[in-house]
């Protein structure tokens, strides 16, 4: 059994972080996708790396606020992650609807379509929060490992 | 009897199975560190790899519903497998000569196919049709880099043959022997292309930029690798981490295996794995982009096909 925790705590150093866009104006994405990367902040230091393939990923970051266009999509892509995964929801857009509330074409907030497990608030939120998201994440990835 | 545990040995111990691979992660550690501290940035743990590979082990293996089965859990076990033997047949300079029995020099560039065809089923087999895409370039960038790797594999072995008086000798134990009597072939003038054309090679053998283009990620979402998950893909990655230690070690065999007999001589050469690595490839893929499969393609059969060509002719002529 301690070896199996040990493996465990090892394992939990390389979470891996597939992105989806379900709708989001961009601004969330171009946060997470240079900033979090760039000189400054730096993700891989906590053992992540972006992956082209859901397949891949430990870590889900979704933003935006789910239009209706895209709930399908966003359904299938998010079956292709493999369990253990994890669900981190950026933006302010996925809690409320954000600017876009009250939209007929949104269905935020996206907790009743998917099991959100951290929230990052922020329009769009600083890559220190997205980091921190991340961190909060893998916490909670630990557990289920 | 002695002779087969000797083999098991060096398949699955030293310099085969566990220190390789281990030599293997902490290459691709050290590339993606340094990268990182190029670029400004901290970087991961030296370890990650070795990380990512646990946690690999996890994680859920998912399978298309309209992937083979059997095949697409087949492709990475029989990669993996090639360059677990491949690692067997490199000699390292003054400390481990590989058995006879197992194969020379032929033997190991058939090995070395095995890896990028592995790969090439596993795209079509898995049935997603960026896996299909990641197929055709795959087999492109082979068919163009296998001319110019073959060409100074024979360069290599005519001009040690004819040195020793014979024709060919295709045997790496001979050729590193006869090296390490007679001086490095790196300050043999004859040799100077046909090492630039190693040079080329490596980073088309291994898969990283500028000749990634198999497995793009931002174009064709990693290609052969996109249906993996979990410990299928972890096998991938296996194999990548032994072909890293087979390719740089091959380069060493060839043209330059220096250090003295013994644990002086295991620990030149590991020094001298972690500069090519770094030199050929962290530098190489942080300061190019990714070239299109035709310009590749066009690219391996102009320079490196012409620079192993002069070689094999300087050496046929002399
Ligand atoms: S939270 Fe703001 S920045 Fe992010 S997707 Fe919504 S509107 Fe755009």
């Amino acid at each position: 059994m301690n070896i199996l925790a040990s493996f465990k705590n090892v394992a939990v150093k390389s979470p891996w972080i597939y992105r989806i866009n379900a709708g989001s104006c961009n601004g969330c994405d171009v946060e997470m996708a240079t900033c979090a990367l760039i000189p400054r902040y730096d993700v891989e230091r906590l053992g992540c790396q972006y992956c082209g393939s859901p397949r891949h990923a430990d870590i889900v970051l979704i933003s935006g606020p789910l239009t209706r266009r895209v709930l399908d999509a966003t359904r299938r892509v998010f079956d292709e992650v493999p369990e253990p995964k994890v669900t981190v929801a950026v933006g302010v857009c996925p809690i409320s609807g954000g600017i876009f509330r009250e939209s007929y074409a949104v269905l935020a907030p996206i907790d009743q379509y998917f099991p959100v497990d951290v929230n990052v608030p922020g329009c769009p939120p600083r890559p220190q929060a997205i980091i921190e998201g991340v961190a909060k994440a893998i916490e909670i990835w630990r557990e289920r490992l | 009897m002695s002779n087969q545990i000797a083999i098991l040995i060096a398949v699955f111990l030293f310099p085969g199975g566990l220190f390789a691979l281990a030599l293997g992660l902490g290459l691709k550690g050290a590339d993606r560190r340094v990268a990182a501290r190029l670029q400004g940035r901290v970087g991961p743990p030296l370890a990650q790899p070795f990380f990512d590979l646990v946690k690999l082990s996890f994680k859920t293996s998912m399978v298309p519903t309209t992937a083979n089965e059997t095949v697409f859990f087949g492709a990475p076990v029989v990669g993996a497998v090639s360059m677990l033997l491949a690692v067997a047949l490199v000699p390292i300079a003054g400390v481990y000569t590989p058995p006879t029995l197992l194969g020379n020099l032929l033997v190991l560039l058939y090995l070395l196919m095995v890896p990028g065809v592995a790969l090439m089923i596993a795209g079509s087999a898995s049935s997603s049709p960026y896996g299909a895409l990641g197929f055709t370039r795959e087999m492109m960038i082979m068919l163009a880099y296998e001319g110019p790797i073959v060409l100074v594999v024979a360069a290599v072995a005519l001009h040690t043959g004819a040195l020793q008086g014979g024709v060919v000798t295709f045997s790496l134990t001979e050729i590193v022997a006869y090296q390490r009597a007679n001086g490095a072939f790196l300050f043999d003038p004859v040799m100077w292309p046909a090492i630039a054309a190693f040079a080329l090679f490596f980073p088309a053998n291994l898969g990283i930029v500028p000749f990634d283009i198999p497995e793009a990620e931002t174009e064709i979402l990693e290609g052969p690798l996109l249906e993996y998950s979990g410990p299928a893909l972890g096998l991938f990655k296996v194999m990548s981490a032994l072909k890293a230690v087979v390719v740089l070690g091959l380069g060493i065999a060839l043209f330059a295996p220096f250090g003295p007999d013994g644990i002086l001589g295991l620990v030149t050469w590991l020094v001298e794995i972690l500069v090519l690595m770094l030199l050929g490839v962290t530098a190489i893929r942080l300061s190019s982009g990714r070239m299109r499969i035709d310009q590749a393609f066009g690219f391996f059969l102009k320079w490196p096909l012409m620079l192993a060509a002069a070689s094999l002719v300087a050496v046929v002529a002399a």
